[in-house]
């Protein structure tokens, strides 16, 4: 069988004159068509490459820069500049880039009436809005649950609700989002110390120190960190100028990144964006250190809960409730039932 | 299969079409990258505006056919008959559903209609609603007092700029308080919870991060407490 084969290829591979052994103008072409189709095939298979842009390709500046703990005020400085220019290469407008210390006499703590809120998730996009995070795939540092009246169950919680109107009628809504725990796992579980917990109790991230293990994702009880699967992508015309290093720089794929409390427009005196946002006024936020503030007052007179008290991570997130049901349009429990709610 | 005398040889020609094929599949093959995520979702406009959600005037004004005119200006013309229970012959855009409280004459002031009226028939000032609020609503106002209830805008720290604390009326309607439903922002389509049906390899798979209300047992929802008589239409058949 394989003589036959043979037998016929024999004289076509043996031209007339004498060849030189192993080079013959038939090996030779086939040959260098192998070499060609070679050469072709790792071109179509570096291709991608193609769609690099400049930025993607890391400066020695950035290579060299030291963790954010470790810079000097000139380094730091140099940082900033650093992603200045590099917002500006890529969406085309000078970002104002800062990086505003903690206040002294601050401890920043986050107070949310889940009986007055309505689960609109308007919160949740004046966070996207304000921090600069994806749009595709899709960031969001804040979570609404839906949850059922008289339980406080979160397994069995809704955040894909999408009712024409809200709120329906038996459920409350509970956001989820970072609690900046005082005991934070997140910090304790990162091998390379790129989240670290600031003494106005945020816990940030230096994202150009990240190396994207994912191991504070998995530590968070409140499954409040995100990760960067994918190049963020970022209209241009919806980039927020009002940036700082730890809060909503610009990030990178293969980056964690999380709630700030706005660190940006909070540590200047501002509001976050979600409680300015909030159309009830379910969200309160300011500095527990002050006894005037809302949110002393809150923690000493309202009926303040943790979300899982019992993992001990202290977070600087309290959910409270009022009196009585916030909407009283609707269907009440008989007098038989027992008093008021 | 008998081998072959000397060293094995492939056809130059053989190894040249599997580049070529190879190069073509690479770069342009049947397998096209698709994405595993969502196409870019922009924040919805009116999600993200900060106005309250209601713009009342704090005076005591009326436009009327382009013409604004103090409350005054026709009441003091037309006497209302105290007490007043009637469909309104104005003022027909106001729905009164304020449970209990039917009188315009709790609020207004029979006197003087630029001004509300408190529990001891002393006028308030038109632009300091929550005072009327607070006859009958003490623990709201206290805590609105407070910042517990109520929308605040602009600054946490005092020191550094103001903060506007929203009054009663900017949320709520006084004639119809409850506040008012509103539509829902869309639904996160965030790689770990979002809907993962629109990538056709993640069809058929079900992520075990997301919670499936449906795949429930009944008695698992609401930490079995019993439903109230009013909502047994919405709930279903297997409560104990």
């Amino acid at each position: 069988m394989s003589g036959s084969a043979k037998a016929p290829r024999d004289p076509t591979s043996t031209p007339q004159g004498e060849p030189p052994p192993g080079l013959t103008r038939r090996g030779f072409l086939g040959k260098g068509a192998a070499v060609v189709a070679g050469a072709a095939a790792v071109a179509a298979a570096v291709s991608p490459l193609r769609r690099l842009a400049p930025g993607d390709v890391p400066s020695i500046e950035k290579l060299l820069q030291k963790h954010y703990k470790e810079m000097t005020p000139a380094e730091r400085q140099a940082a900033l500049d650093c992603i200045a220019r590099a917002v500006e290469a890529r969406y085309r407008l000078r970002p104002n880039v800062q990086d505003p210390p903690p206040l002294d006499g601050v401890e920043f703590v986050y107070a949310l009436n889940i009986s007055r809120c309505i689960g609109c998730r308007k919160c949740v996009y004046a966070c996207v809005k304000e921090n600069n995070q994806s749009r595709s795939p899709q960031i969001q540092y804040i979570r609404v649950l839906k949850m059922d009246k008289g339980s406080i169950d979160v397994e069995t919680s809704d955040h894909h609700y999408y009712p024409p109107v809200v709120p329906e009628h038996e459920n409350y809504y509970m956001p989820v989002q970072c609690h900046q725990c005082k005991k934070p796992p997140c910090v304790k579980v990162c091998p390379v110390e790129a989240t670290w917990q600031e003494p106005d109790g945020i816990t940030v991230i230096d994202y150009d120190w990240c190396i994207g293990c994912r191991y504070c994702e998995a530590a968070c009880p409140y499954w409040a960190r995100r990760f960067n699967f994918a190049e963020p992508s970022l209209p241009a015309d919806e980039v927020n100028p009002d940036m700082s290093y730890l809060s909503n720089r610009p990030r990178t794929k293969g980056v964690m990144e999380k709630c700030t409390f706005c660190l940006h427009r909070t540590r200047r005196g501002q509001l976050p964006a979600c409680v300015e946002v909030c159309p009830t006024g379910s969200r309160k936020f300011g500095n527990v250190l002050d006894p005037e503030s809302d949110v002393s007052y809150i923690l000493r007179q309202k009926r303040v809960f943790i979300l899982k008290e019992d993992v001990g991570t202290l977070p600087r997130f309290f959910y409270y409730f009022d009196e009585r049901g916030s909407r009283y349009h609707e269907p009440m429990a008989p007098a038989e039932q027992g008093g008021e709610k | 299969m008998t081998e072959l005398p000397g060293k094995p040889t492939l056809n130059p020609l053989i190894i040249a079409a599997v580049f070529a094929a190879l190069a073509v599949l690479l770069a342009a093959g049947p397998w096209r990258y698709q994405k595993p995520y969502n196409e870019l979702v922009r924040p919805p406009a009116w999600a993200t505006d900060i106005s309250p959600v209601r713009r009342p005037i704090l005076r005591p004004e009326i436009r009327i056919a382009g013409f604004t005119y103090r409350c005054s200006e026709c009441h003091s013309l037309f006497p209302s008959p105290p007490e007043t229970v009637r469909t309104l012959t104005q003022h027909t855009d106001v729905v009164l559903k304020h449970g209990i409280n039917t009188r315009c004459f709790n609020c207004h002031n029979l006197t003087n209609r630029d001004t509300f009226v408190d529990d001891w028939g002393r006028e308030i000032p038109y632009d300091q609603p929550q005072l009327v609020c607070a006859k009958c609503h003490g623990p709201v106002y206290r805590d609105w007092l407070h910042g517990s209830h109520g929308r605040v805008n602009g600054y946490w720290d005092a020191t550094r700029g103001p903060a506007q604390r929203r009054k009663c009326v900017e949320c709520h309607d006084p004639h119809q308080p409850p506040f008012p439903p509103m539509r829902p922002a869309p639904p996160p389509q965030t790689l770990r919870m979002g809907d993962q049906s629109f990538s056709p390899e993640h069809q058929g798979v079900t992520d075990p991060l997301r919670v499936y209300r449906h795949a429930l047992p009944e008695g698992d929802k609401a930490g079995g407490l019993k439903p109230e008589p009013e909502m047994q239409d919405t709930a279903e058949e297997g409560w104990p």
